[in-house]
């Protein structure tokens, strides 16, 4: 667990750091879907927010953490590994022959609890969990990770309905909005505003972020555990698909790849001047 | 033979798991706003074992993985049609590529929902879920074997999709059959017809015809799916075979019976009686026996196509 603010900032800038050379090596990986959502997952597996113990992956008690956008699965592995829970080697092997992983999310690997890709689904499977704990009177908590893409899904909406309507408190769904999809902006594409009320509408309890400010996140965070409501509760967390790297902003056409050759040395470029002050 | 001759298989199979379900309490229903008189009882007795999704399937596989996640005995209802098709990609990830246990129960094989039409109707489930592994069909042809499935469910750590039938069928089997084999063979003979769900009956009567024209056609009950290899030592020993399903002929009941004695280097010709393409779908109504007529599945056609294949 790490306490201090800063401490979590830098851990951060590790995680993005190898990740972005894990993508790069491999030449494929989501990698900027994986970097609009790193500072929210480093909150969550290191603040002490989430309980989960690397030692102990199948730790009755921990709080489930199902990654939804699996698409976002180097961002996860990454850290992963940096947890502890299985060895930094096999980030190397990243979607290579032999590897453990690749592209999208694996259930098979320790730390991971679902399979997930096709997206729509992690959330209801996190749904299905959430009541499954209800219903055990299991007093730990559900997170999940859903892109704001993701959202076009109609299950969302299913799932979302559900939820409220079960008084899955224990539900917490995270909206990495990044206002980008796969070709175009989303507002561009079919609008997804107004979010906030949207969510609150299917009977949500909503908390609006700034996704890359680790203080905000850690405040909604704060009260998870003794929330009064009986609500679930969504954290939207305006996000930049990309950040870090400044060429890969803003821009749909880095969707699904990893920077190759000179794009590559301007991404790692970027991200040294950004994060570390030298060239 | 017994009062299954009167019970729909939905009630026989949801009176089997209501008294299951009093002794497990991990035992789950999750409904797509689909009932049964059986599951009223259900619903009313153990509201904790009991989840309603609403007409939202995709959400009810979903929700069911994940309450199997937990630890949980899940069962998901809904029509056929929609707890399979609308669904499958649900399926394919949690129940096919994750292995996730779960019960899918759908409601209305074949013709079952009659006039209901196309939509309603299910014609293609088999070929679809059987192209997945670890999903395994149980194709249901009465209510005796409908009764014996939530236990036979909760043996299995693998998922399985319990195709019933809409309509009551007369009795089959004796209450206490054994249903672990996949396959039961109803009649022996020199010839076999391998059908499945409730054109088992269909064979079962066609059978009976021939017999009056001293010809003795076997008939073998395919209620699993993938068909037991064990099928093909019954099959070699004959001359030919035939099949028979409501359900399309590509990927149907057929192209597994072919695909089992093909892959065994059996080569025994095999007659595929079943639904053609060229037929499309159906909008006919007067009732499931008008649907079959359409198709030329009805007992007359039938009795004619193997009379004419035998001759």
């Amino acid at each position: 667990m790490i306490a201090k603010i800063e401490d979590l900032k830098n851990k951060a800038v590790e995680i993005r750091k190898r990740m972005l050379e894990m993508c790069i090596k491999a030449e494929t990986g989501h990698v900027t879907s994986s970097l609009s959502c790193i500072d929210l997952l480093v909150v969550l597996y290191y603040s002490g927010h989430m309980h989960h113990d690397p030692r102990n992956p199948e730790w009755s008690e921990r709080d489930r953490f199902i990654l939804s956008k699996g698409q976002a699965s180097p961002a996860l592995y990454t850290i992963l590994a940096d947890c502890g829970y299985f060895s930094e080697k096999d980030l190397d092997s990243f979607a290579q022959p032999g590897g453990k992983f690749g592209v999208h999310l694996q259930d098979s690997v320790p730390g991971i609890e679902i399979t997930s890709g096709s997206l729509g689904q992690g959330f209801g499977t996190a749904a299905g969990m959430a009541l499954g704990a209800k219903m055990d009177r299991d007093l730990h908590l559900v997170f999940t990770l859903l892109g704001d893409g993701e959202c076009y899904e109609g299950s969302i909406w299913e799932t979302a309905m559900f939820a409220a309507h079960n008084r899955l408190n224990n539900l917490i769904a995270i909206v990495d909005r990044n206002y980008l999809c796969v070709t175009d902006f989303t507002e561009n594409l079919i609008e997804l505003e107004p979010m906030k009320s949207k969510w609150e509408s299917f009977g949500w309890d909503v908390t609006w972020i700034n996704g890359h400010s680790m203080e905000e996140f850690m405040t909604a965070l704060n009260s998870v555990r003794s929330r009064r409501s009986s609500r679930p509760l969504a954290i939207i967390a305006d996000t930049v698909k990309g950040e870090g790297v400044e060429s890969l902003c803003y821009n749909p056409l880095w969707h699904g790849i990893a920077p190759k050759g000179a794009a590559a040395i301007r991404a790692m470029s970027e991200f040294e001047r950004r994060f570390c002050g030298y060239e | 033979m017994n009062n299954m001759n009167s019970t729909t298989q939905r009630d026989a199979f949801w009176d089997t798991l209501y008294e299951m379900a009093h002794e497990d309490k991990s035992i789950v229903v999750v409904t797509a706003d689909m009932g049964a008189p059986a599951l009223d009882k259900f619903r009313k007795d153990y509201p904790s074992q009991f989840v309603n999704v609403g007409i939202a399937e995709q959400n009810g596989i979903l929700v069911a993985a994940g309450l199997a996640l937990t630890g949980k005995k899940v069962f998901a209802y809904a029509i056929a049609p929609f707890i399979t098709l609308r669904c499958l990609e649900q399926i394919r990830v949690n129940d096919a590529i994750m292995k996730i246990p779960i019960n899918i129960v759908g409601v209305g094989a074949g013709f079952g929902y009659q006039d209901s039409g196309p939509t309603h109707h299910i014609i293609e489930d088999i070929a679809v879920i059987r192209s997945m592994p670890n999903v395994q069909i149980q194709s249901v042809s009465d209510s005796v074997m409908a009764a014996a499935m939530p236990k036979l469910c909760c043996q299995l750590s693998t998922t399985r999709y319990i195709r019933l039938d809409r309509l009551i069928l007369p009795a089959l089997y004796d209450e206490g059959a054994d249903f672990s084999n996949g396959f039961a063979v109803l009649k022996e003979g020199s010839v076999y017809v391998v059908a499945t769900g409730s054109m088992v009956h269909v064979a079962l009567e066609v059978s009976g015809r021939l017999e009056k024209e001293n010809f003795r056609l076997g008939v073998i009950d395919a209620y699993q799916i993938p068909l037991s290899l064990n099928l093909t030592d019954i099959l070699k020993t004959t001359k030919r075979v035939i099949t028979l399903e409501e359900h399309f002929l590509p990927g149907g009941l057929g192209s597994a019976v072919c695909e089992l004695l093909q892959d065994q280097e059996v080569n025994i010709p095999v007659k595929r009686i079943g639904i053609t393409h060229q037929k499309q779908y159906c909008y006919d109504y007067g009732g499931r026996d008008a649907i079959r007529k359409y198709y030329d599945i009805d007992p007359d056609s039938v009795f004619l196509k193997i009379k004419e294949y035998l001759a």
